[in-house]
C-alpha cells in the first residue's frame, strides 16, 4: 500500500488504487460492490467492526438489514408468533399439559448465531466476488481519496475513481429529559432481559412491529404516537385496521400522545406523557425515525451536499453533487427499504461500470409491515390515488374471517383492498392486512408491474382455499370516488 | 341468446344481487302477469319459495324471449328457466348468477351428510362438505405439530408432549360445515333461487323429477360433481375413502393410503401431522403424476423427512382383517400389516349414474363424465353441465368459473367460454405446492426453447428451528419471447404466494417483469423476483438425455 498511498489527486485516470471504493457494507453497498466487480471493476468496500448494536464505530458486514433490521426483526416476529399458535391450536384439538414457557435468552442466542452466520455469508460473497474488504471507519479526504481508521487506530489512505456512500442510517432519539434511559431498535433486538412492561414511542413500522413482538412474548405494551392512527403514509383504512388489530391483541394504544420526560426509579423507568399521565415501564423504546449516517464522513470537505436531515443529495442515477461520488440506500433517504437499496446499488453499478445508464424505478415498490397480523401494500394508497387521479377511482374492499379463525375462534379479520382507475381499469394500488399478507403481496406486485387491470384480476382463477384468492373474487365495488374529490375519510377504529 | 333485457341491467346484475333488487323494485307492477302455469304433471307443487320465484319471473322476461311480445306466454311453458341438479360450487354459482340475470331458478340437492352417498349430499357440495374446506381445516390442525417443533428453536418449551384430541377437531369442524351449508342456503335464498331437497333425475330434456315431483325447466344444468373411486380388490369394503377420512370417529394409529395423487398426499400430511404412522402406497415411481418433475421429487423428499413412508411402484392386491382387528394390505410387492385404517385415494369418478342422462341422449365420455362443448352444453340442447361431472379441470374455482360463464351465456346474453388456460392450483401437502402454467416438460414439448430458473433454499424460519424444511421454486421462460410459461413452488405458503403470480401471468408476465419487481423483504416470495441467472437453458437441439441429467443435478 505504501506506493499507492503516495498517490495524490493528480493521478491520471486508471491510476487509482480502486475503480470503486464503497463506504458501508450493508445491502446497497454490498450489492453495488459485487455487481461492479462482476463488471470487471476493481472494488474495495469498507465497513466498521461487527456488533449487534451499532455505534459510530461499530457496524458489521451485512448492515442494518442483516444485523439490526429486517432479519433479526423477522426472527423475533416468528418467535413471538408462536404464542398465538399455541392459543389457536386448542380448538383444533391440541392440548399441552402443563405450562408453556418462553426463554428470551435462548431465542437471543439463536438469533445472534444466525446473524453471525449471515455476516460470514456476506463476507464470503464479497470475497468470492474479488472485492477487497477493509475494516474501519472511512472518511473523505479528497474527491478521490478516503482515509480508513482501522480498529487498531492505524490510518490508511486509498484512492478511487468512484466512491460510493452506502452508510445507511441509525435510529434517532427524542430530545426530552431522561432520553438516555430509552433504547432504540438496535438495543431492543438484543436486550439482556425480556421486559415485563414496555413503553414504545412512535407510530411507524418499527414501533408497531415491536409492539407485536413484545406482546406475543407476553410483555405488557403501551404504544404512544402523535397521530390519530399509527403508520402515517400508509392507506388510512389500512392504518385503522392495524390499530384495531394491535388493540385486539392487547397492545394499549395512546394516540395523539407523546412523552415529555423520563425518570429512573427503583421499580423501573417512570414515563410522563404530554397529557400529564404517568406510567412505569422496564423498557422505553424510541422508534421515532432514523437519521442518515452522514455526519462523520467529512462530506463538506469534498463538496457533497446533504439535506436538512443529513441525507446525501443524489440525482436519479444516485450521483451526488460531486460527479465521482455516489450514494445509495438509506443514507439518501429515498425509499428506505433493503430491496430498494439493492435496486439502487444494481442500477448504480450498471450505470457506472457497464455503460448502461439505469435509473431505479420507484413505481410499484411493495412493502410490508411485520405487525401481527402483517400489513403489506403496493402502489398508491386510496388518498394518493384520489389526489393524483385524472379519472374516477373505484375501491374494492373485502373483510373476512380467515378460515383458520373459524375454528380457532380468534376474533380477527383479514382486510384487503384494491384501488382501480375506473377509466383505464388499471389497478393502482393493493393492500392487505392479515396472515401471510407480505407473501401474498409479492405476486400482486409482480402483476402490477405487468400493468394488470381489474379485468386481469377478475379473469384469474382462484387458488382455493386460500386468503389470496379473495383478490381475484372482488366483484362489487365498495365505493367510487369522483375525480377531483378531496374528501378526507374518517375511518373509525371501532 | 338474443334478449330484450338491456345491457345496463345485465351489468348491474353482475355486480350485486342487492343492486338488481333495487333495479326491479317495482316488481308488483308486474302482478298482472298470469300466475305460473302448473305443468300437466300430477302432484307438482310449487315449493315454498314459489311466490318469490313468481315475482322474479318478470325479470326474466328478456332472458329467453326472442321478442318482447311473445315473452310472457313462451316463458310460462316451464316452471323454471333453469333447474340445477346439485348445489355444489358450480351449481350454486350458476343458479345465483342466472337468478341475478333475472331467470327463475330452482336447484335441488340431497340432504346434508358428511359422507356422500346416493341419498345424501348437502348444499355446498364436495368443496364445502367433503373437500377443500374440511381438508384445509384438518391441514391447519395437523400443521400445529410442526409449529410446536419449530417453537423450540425460538425459545419456547413445554413440559409434556402436546396431545391431540381428534374428537374436538371433528366436532368443531362439523359445526363449521353446518354453518357453511347454512350460509350457502341463505345465499341461494337471497338470490331468489328455489331450493328443493332431494335427488334430481332427468325425465326428459325439460323435466326433472325430485322425490316423485316433476319440475319443468327451459334449461337443465347438471352439476352433481364426483365421488371417490375405489378399485375392485378383495377386501375393498374394509377400506375408507376421503369422505370417511374427513369424519372418522377416531384418529388412525397407523394408516395406509393408496394413491399418489393430491388427495392421497394431502391426507398423508394431515395424518402425519396428527402423529399417525403413515404409509403411502403408489403405483408410480413418483408422486403427483402430471406435476412438474422437480416438484414431484421435492415434495416427496420433504414429506419423507417429516415422517411419511412411501412405498413406490406397489399396487394393492387385497385387504384382510387380522384376528386382532387390524388390517393387512397385500400389494404387488409386499404384505404390510397392523393398519388401523386403509384409505383409498385412487381417483374420483363423475356422479353420472342413475341421473337419466344417457336415457335422454346426454353423451358421456368413457370415464362416465358428461361431454360438453366450450359453453358447457351437453349433446342435448337444453341440458348443460359444469364442474367435476364434466371432468375438465376438477377444481372448485373452475366449477365456479364454468357456472358463471354458463349463466352469462344462457341468461346474460353474453356468450362466455370459461378460459381453462393458466389455471393456478395448489396441493395442501406439508409443505404445500402451488403452480400455474406449464410444467417444464410441457413447456419443452410446446415451445422447445426454454430457460429454467430454479432456487432451492432454507427458509428463514428453518434456520432457527433447525428443522430440515426447504423451499423450492421454479420459473419456466420461453427463450424467444421472455414470456413466463410456468411457475411452480413447493414450500410454506406456496398457495398464497402464487395467486398474485397467476394474475401477473394473465396480464402477460415476462421474466423481465419479475426482474423489475422490487422484493418484499424478508419473505420467501421475494425469491421469485430475485432469480437472475437460469439454472439451465434448454434448446430444441439438445438431446433429452442432457436435459434429464440436468434436472437430476438441480434437484439434489
Amino acid at each position: 500500500m505504501a506506493r499507492k498511498m503516495m498517490l495524490d489527486d493528480s493521478v491520471l485516470e486508471g491510476e487509482f488504487d480502486f475503480d470503486l471504493f464503497v463506504i458501508g457494507a450493508g445491502s446497497g453497498g454490498v450489492r453495488s460492490a459485487r455487481t461492479a466487480a462482476g463488471f470487471g471493476a476493481k472494488v474495495a468496500i469498507c465497513e466498521l467492526p461487527f456488533h449487534p448494536i451499532s455505534t459510530e464505530t461499530i457496524g458489521g458486514v451485512g448492515g442494518t438489514c442483516v444485523i439490526r433490521g429486517c432479519v433479526p426483526k423477522k426472527i423475533l416476529v416468528y418467535g413471538s408468533g408462536f404464542s398465538a399458535e399455541f392459543e389457536d391450536s386448542r380448538n383444533f384439538g391440541w392440548d399441552i399439559n402443563g405450562p408453556i414457557t418462553f426463554d428470551w435468552k435462548r431465542l437471543l442466542e439463536n438469533k445472534t448465531k444466525e446473524i453471525t452466520r449471515l455476516n460470514g455469508v456476506y463476507k464470503r460473497l464479497l470475497t468470492n466476488s474479488k472485492v477487497t474488504m477493509l475494516e474501519g471507519e472511512a472518511r473523505f479526504v479528497e474527491q478521490h481519496k478516503v482515509e480508513v481508521i482501522q480498529p487498531d487506530g492505524a490510518q490508511k489512505y486509498y484512492t478511487a475513481k468512484h466512491i460510493l456512500i452506502a452508510t445507511g442510517s441509525r435510529a434517532s432519539h427524542l430530545n426530552i429529559p431522561g432520553k438516555e434511559l430509552a433504547i432504540t431498535s438496535d438495543e431492543a433486538l438484543s436486550l439482556e432481559e425480556l421486559p415485563k412492561r414496555a413503553v414504545i414511542l412512535g407510530g411507524g413500522y418499527i414501533a408497531v412491529e415491536f409492539a407485536g413482538i413484545w406482546k406475543g412474548m407476553g410483555v405488557e405494551v403501551d404504544l404512544f404516537y402523535r397521530k390519530d392512527l399509527p403508520l402515517r403514509g400508509f392507506d388510512d383504512e389500512m392504518r385503522a385496521v392495524v390499530a384495531k388489530n394491535l388493540e385486539n391483541r392487547g397492545v394499549k394504544l395512546h394516540p395523539n400522545t407523546s412523552l415529555s420526560k423520563m425518570e429512573k426509579m427503583a421499580e423501573g423507568i417512570k414515563v410522563f406523557t404530554d397529557h400529564g399521565d404517568e406510567l412505569t415501564a422496564d423498557v422505553v423504546l424510541f422508534a421515532i425515525g432514523r437519521k442518515p449516517n452522514s455526519n462523520r464522513l467529512n462530506l463538506g470537505a469534498v463538496g457533497v451536499e446533504v439535506d436538512h436531515i443529513g441525507s446525501v443529495k443524489v440525482d436519479e442515477y444516485s450521483r451526488s453533487t460531486v460527479p465521482n461520488i455516489w450514494a445509495v440506500g438509506d443514507v439518501t433517504n429515498r425509499i428506505n427499504l433493503t430491496p430498494v437499496a439493492l435496486l439502487e446499488g444494481t442500477c448504480f453499478a450498471k450505470t457506472v461500470f457497464s455503460g448502461q445508464p439505469t435509473k431505479p424505478d420507484y413505481n410499484h415498490v411493495p412493502c410490508a409491515v411485520f405487525c401481527q397480523p402483517p400489513l403489506s401494500v403496493v402502489g398508491l394508497t386510496e388518498q394518493q390515488a384520489i389526489e393524483q387521479a385524472k379519472n374516477d377511482i373505484t375501491v374494492f374492499t373485502s373483510t373476512f374471517t380467515p378460515m383458520k379463525n373459524t375454528i380457532s375462534a380468534r376474533q380477527e379479520k383479514t382486510f384487503m383492498k384494491l384501488i382501480v382507475d375506473s377509466e383505464t381499469d388499471k389497478v393502482l394500488g393493493a393492500a392487505m392486512c392479515g396472515p401471510d399478507a407480505p407473501e401474498i403481496m409479492q405476486g400482486i406486485a409482480v402483476a402490477l408491474k405487468c400493468g394488470a387491470t381489474k379485468a386481469h384480476f377478475d379473469s384469474t382463477v382462484g387458488i382455493h382455499p386460500s386468503a389470496a384468492e379473495e383478490f381475484v373474487t372482488m366483484r362489487t365495488p365498495t365505493r367510487r370516488i369522483a375525480a377531483g374529490t378531496s374528501v378526507k375519510k374518517d375511518y373509525n377504529m371501532s | 341468446m338474443a334478449s330484450s333485457m338491456g345491457a345496463p341491467r345485465c351489468a348491474a346484475a353482475l355486480f350485486s344481487s342487492r343492486g338488481i333488487q333495487n333495479l326491479y323494485a317495482p316488481i308488483s307492477s308486474w302482478s298482472g302477469l298470469r300466475p305460473l302455469r302448473k305443468v300437466s304433471y300430477e302432484g307438482l307443487k310449487i315449493s315454498k319459495q314459489g311466490n318469490n320465484c313468481r315475482q322474479w319471473r318478470s325479470v326474466s322476461v328478456g332472458t329467453e324471449a326472442e321478442s318482447g311480445a311473445s315473452v310472457v306466454r313462451k316463458k310460462e311453458e316451464y316452471d323454471f328457466d333453469l333447474f340445477t341438479i346439485g348445489a355444489g360450487s358450480g351449481g350454486v354459482r350458476a343458479s345465483r348468477f342466472a337468478a341475478n340475470f333475472g331467470a327463475r331458478v330452482a336447484i335441488c340437492e340431497m340432504p346434508f351428510a358428511t359422507i356422500a352417498s346416493d341419498d345424501f349430499g348437502g348444499v355446498g357440495g364436495t368443496c364445502v362438505l367433503r373437500g377443500c374446506v374440511p381438508k384445509k381445516l384438518l391441514v391447519y390442525a395437523s400443521k400445529f405439530s410442526h409449529d410446536f417443533e419449530e417453537s423450540g428453536g425460538f425459545g419456547w418449551s413445554y413440559e409434556s408432549e402436546p396431545k391431540h384430541d381428534w374428537g374436538t377437531l371433528i366436532s368443531n369442524k362439523n359445526a363449521e360445515l353446518r354453518r357453511l351449508t347454512g350460509v350457502y342456503k341463505n345465499t341461494l335464498n337471497n338470490a331468489g333461487v328455489t331450493l328443493i331437497e332431494g335427488r334430481g333425475k332427468i325425465v326428459d330434456p325439460h323435466t326433472v323429477e325430485v322425490g316423485g315431483k316433476l319440475y319443468s325447466a327451459k334449461h337443465i344444468l347438471v352439476s352433481v360433481g364426483g365421488r371417490p373411486f375405489v378399485p375392485d380388490i378383495p377386501g375393498k369394503e374394509l377400506a375408507i375413502n376421503s369422505d370417511i377420512a374427513l369424519d372418522l370417529p377416531s384418529r388412525p394409529e397407523k394408516i395406509a393410503i393408496v394413491g399418489g395423487g393430491y388427495i392421497a398426499l394431502e391426507f398423508a400430511s394431515i395424518f402425519n401431522g396428527l402423529c399417525s404412522d403413515v404409509h403411502v402406497f403408489l403405483r408410480q415411481k413418483k408422486v403427483l403424476r402430471g406435476f412438474d418433475e422437480e416438484i414431484r421429487d421435492f415434495v416427496a423428499e420433504q414429506m419423507a423427512l417429516r415422517g411419511v413412508e412411501f412405498h413406490f411402484e406397489e399396487s394393492p392386491d387385497a385387504i384382510e382383517k387380522a384376528a386382532d382387528g387390524l388390517l393387512t394390505l397385500k400389494t404387488t410387492k409386499e404384505i404390510v400389516n397392523g393398519f388401523s385404517h386403509i384409505m383409498f385415494a385412487t381417483g374420483r369418478a363423475p356422479n353420472t349414474k342413475n341421473l337419466g342422462l344417457e336415457e335422454n341422449g346426454v353423451k358421456l365420455t368413457k370415464n362416465g363424465a358428461i361431454e360438453v362443448d366450450e359453453y358447457s352444453r351437453t349433446s342435448v340442447e337444453s341440458i348443460w353441465a359444469v364442474g367435476d361431472v364434466t371432468n375438465r379441470v376438477n377444481l372448485t374455482p373452475v366449477a365456479i368459473m364454468e357456472g358463471g360463464a354458463f349463466a352469462k351465456s344462457v341468461f346474460g346474453n353474453q356468450p362466455t367460454k370459461p378460459d381453462h388456460r393458466n389455471i393456478p392450483s395448489a396441493v395442501f401437502t406439508q409443505p404445500a405446492i402451488a403452480s400455474v402454467g406449464l410444467s417444464e416438460q410441457q413447456a419443452i414439448d410446446q415451445d422447445g426453447d426454454i430457460d429454467v430458473y430454479t432456487t432451492n433454499f432454507r427458509p428463514m424460519k428453518a434456520t432457527l428451528s433447525g428443522l430440515p424444511d426447504r423451499i423450492f421454486m421454479k420459473i419456466i421462460v420461453c427463450a424467444a419471447t421472455d414470456k413466463v410459461l410456468g411457475v411452480h413452488m413447493c414450500g410454506d405458503d406456496s398457495p398464497e404466494i402464487l395467486q398474485g403470480v397467476a394474475i401477473a401471468v394473465k396480464a402477460g408476465l415476462t421474466k423481465a417483469d419479475f426482474d423489475a419487481t422490487v422484493g418484499i423483504h424478508p419473505t420467501a416470495a421475494e425469491e421469485l423476483v430475485t432469480m437472475r441467472s437460469p439454472t439451465r437453458r434448454i434448446r430444441r437441439s439438445d438431446t433429452h438425455a442432457e436435459v434429464d441429467g440436468m434436472v437430476k443435478a438441480s434437484a439434489t
